[in-house]
């Protein structure tokens, strides 16, 4: 691989840093000042960490099936690494979105676990990309495991929307609010939330530059000690 | 078209010969029944019947799971799949056939099952034979789909036994939930409820169609 291409990653990788820095900024400024929720009280504002978080996760889940198809398309390595390092980031947003979702239900709802199923797809889509991990880990070979993570990536796409509708007709009652409609905020926490939005997707696509400047510098020092040992 | 007859004919050969897979499969989901009776309260038949199709159906996917890997744990040996992977024919129908193989053996074993059910916990299922048959199909077909195509994925990482659940299971809720919800529908009505086979039909269908494309780049070697 060129290394042209990871200076490019680089280059971006630092930009997004800045961006995350002064969005971060900003964010913990607005949400210091939001209006505190009547009737929820100041755990109301969870919300601009959760629901961003949310955002994220899916983002890389998605990202993770169609770089994973784009890479059986065109065999490129580093369109696999692109994937796996997607999957990654996304496991540890969605594992954010799984200790903040306790803590608001527990405060809330009054119990800290309910199969929602908005939760309970959640929870799902983890295990699925958890296993998308595990299954890379355990494949020899990194082409047949970048054909293997591709194809499951792909298959867990798709349960996505099958798993929503299963399971929101049969599998629980919902009580998560029904979508974040227009107007469904109340006065003054529009502006925390969506910068929250804004700052959960560029520290998403921030810690995915990285992973991807590693995962790159990794497979070149490996394509390096291995001419090494033929040579 | 014809490689898709020759691996089924060939997969349900061997297994007709050897026998391995079907009776450890029946073995493992009986003994699945016997746990089930531990952990059901006696003198509860409102309880039994109201957690049986849940039951029913994990015991399913415990025998699946026994069962889905031999079927290319065996391919292995001797570096067939790589053989058959030199057929000259899209290996979409290579999938398939090991696909309906899988799901004509699943179908005795959950058959087979379903009447240990019926008499161990003393389910009415007899009366509605012929809509459980049709639930079972269906239910069978989603698993059987992505179940191959995984066990494919599955039996060549270094740890096949605990890789095939990990990957399946998540997958698979909506098809359990479907059938799950169907069987218990059934075992209350009397009657097939159209929910849940939709629900079924399509997830089918996406998973079949998808494991039938994807199949080409798990062969892939």
């Amino acid at each position: 691989m060129a290394a042209n291409d990871r200076t490019h990653v680089s280059r971006a990788r630092a930009g997004s840093g800045w961006l995350l820095a002064a969005s971060l900024a900003a964010y913990a400024a607005v949400v210091a000042g939001a209006p505190i929720d009547a009737t929820q009280g100041p755990i109301q504002k969870i919300l601009y960490l959760h629901v961003p978080c949310a955002f994220a996760a899916y983002l890389g889940f998605a990202l993770t099936a169609l770089v994973g198809a784009l890479y059986l398309w065109r065999s490129e390595a580093r369109l696999d690494r692109a994937a796996a390092a997607a999957a990654e980031v996304g496991v540890v947003f969605c594992s954010l979105v799984l200790l903040t979702g306790p803590i608001w239900a527990r405060g809330t709802w009054g119990r800290w676990w309910s199969w929602d199923p908005r939760l309970t797809v959640t929870l799902l889509l983890w295990f699925i990309y958890l296993a998308y991990l595990l299954l890379r880990g355990f494949t020899e070979g990194s082409e047949r495991a970048a054909r293997f993570a591709a194809v499951y990536g792909i298959v867990g796409l798709l349960a996505v929307p099958l798993n929503y509708f299963a399971i929101q007709l049969f599998g629980g009652r919902a009580i998560h609010p029904e979508n974040l409609a227009r107007g469904s905020l109340g006065a003054g926490m529009g502006l925390p939330f969506a910068l929250g939005v804004v700052t959960a997707l560029v520290a998403f696509v921030h810690l995915w530059l990285r992973r991807l400047e590693v995962a790159d510098l990794e497979s070149e020092e490996a394509a390096a000690t291995h001419g090494a040992g033929e040579a | 078209m014809n490689v898709f007859l020759a691996v089924l004919w060939k997969d349900l050969l061997t297994e007709w010969r050897s026998r391995d897979r079907v009776v450890s499969m029946l073995l493992f989901s009986l003994l699945v029944v016997v746990v089930f009776h531990f952990a059901l309260p006696d003198n509860a038949p409102e309880t039994t019947r109201a957690v049986a199709p849940g039951l029913l159906w994990a015991a399913y996917v415990f025998a699946a799971l026994l069962g889905m890997n031999r079927a290319f744990a065996i391919e292995l040996e001797n570096e067939a799949l790589s053989g058959l992977a030199l057929a000259p024919a899209d290996r979409g129908w290579i999938f398939l056939g090991k696909a309906l193989a899988n799901w004509l053996l699943l179908m005795v074993v959950e058959a087979v099952t379903a009447g240990a059910f019926a008499l161990a916990f003393d389910l009415p299922l007899g009366s509605v034979a012929f809509p459980l048959a049709a639930v079972l199909a269906l239910g069978s077909a989603g698993l059987a789909a992505v179940g191959t195509l995984f066990a494919a994925v599955a039996v060549r990482t270094s740890y096949r036994e605990v890789m095939l659940p990990l990957l399946l299971v998540p997958v698979l809720v909506p098809v359990l939930l479907g059938a799950v919800r169907a069987t218990a529908e059934l075992l209350a009505s009397g009657a097939l409820p159209a929910g849940p086979m939709r629900l079924l039909a399509v997830t089918d269908a996406v998973f079949l169609i998808g494991s039938f494309v994807l199949f080409d780049y798990v062969l892939e070697e």
